[in-house]
């Protein structure tokens, strides 16, 4: 029963943690005809040149693999529990949790790639 | 000796969506779990979009980018702006009340029944507040934006 208050306990830190990093890329992203107005003109974010330019430095790359590792632990941690609400059983529960963490794994390594690989570009 | 078996404590996928006689918070549950899940489905596109886009160099990614520039992603991606403004903001007031803080003291389960959440309803509502204001924010970038 321990493990799983250290999940939630992690699922609150997390949350902190996407609600400063996920904030940041939102505010730059969406906000980009708003901050102006606050004398932040950054552009066309979206463009080739800006982003490749993000992409060459290691603290956006930084930002981007820490951000995709605290939402994968996040999204999927929720995901379990929405699922495990559905069923009571010891196998399905261990079965639904390895699927979740084996996915998680393999997302985290596909997406970490192309931050990092761009840096060296 | 006849043994009574308990009746599982569950709805299923009923209790997903069920509220029964709970009030506001149960139904702000709901739209957590909605936004939640939404945010989770758009992560695994963006993911594609800026993984396999982004390596293949400049002519790939403004054709994606061009690609996803049609309304009907523009207000996609509306939708997921407003599904984060509402998932960070109830999350921020699950924290604070995981946490014992926006809530009256607890009292016996006496009549008249109180819960403890009722009694600081107007902190819930400021949140609420919050969230349409950040909607409303975002929705003028999207239309100043050009759809």
């Amino acid at each position: 029963m321990k493990r799983y208050t250290y999940l939630w306990l992690w699922q609150l830190i997390t949350g902190v943690l996407i609600a400063v990093l996920l904030g940041i890329h939102m505010v730059m992203q969406h906000l980009d005809k708003i901050l102006p107005f606050f004398g932040v003109d950054l552009g066309d974010p979206t463009s080739w040149n800006s982003m490749i330019e993000r992409s060459g430095q290691a603290i956006w790359a930084g930002v981007y693999v820490a951000l995709l590792a605290v939402l994968l632990y996040h999204g999927l941690n929720g995901l379990r529990n929405v699922i495990l609400e559905l069923t009571t059983s010891p196998q399905t529960e261990r079965a639904v949790t390895w699927t979740i963490v084996v996915t998680g794994i393999l997302i985290f390594l596909w997406a970490s790639y192309v931050p990092i690989a761009l840096l060296y570009r | 000796m006849k043994v009574i078996q308990p009746r599982p404590n569950q709805l299923g996928i009923i209790g997903w969506f069920y509220a029964g006689n709970y009030k506001l918070e149960r139904y702000l549950y709901i739209l957590h779990r909605v936004t939640g899940l939404g945010i989770l489905l758009f992560l695994v596109f963006h993911l594609t979009a800026t993984t396999f886009f982004r390596i293949q160099g400049e002519e790939v990614w403004n054709a994606a980018m061009g690609f996803l520039s049609n309304p009907l992603f523009k207000a996609g991606e509306y939708l997921v702006a407003a599904a984060f403004a509402i998932h960070m903001l109830n999350g921020f007031r699950l924290i604070l009340q995981e946490l014992g803080f926006l809530m009256a003291k607890p009292v016996p389960p006496i009549y008249p029944f109180s819960d403890s959440l009722r009694k600081k309803r107007r902190w819930t509502m400021a949140f609420i507040g919050v969230i349409v204001l950040l909607c409303v924010i975002f929705f003028y970038d999207f239309i100043i934006g050009g759809w």
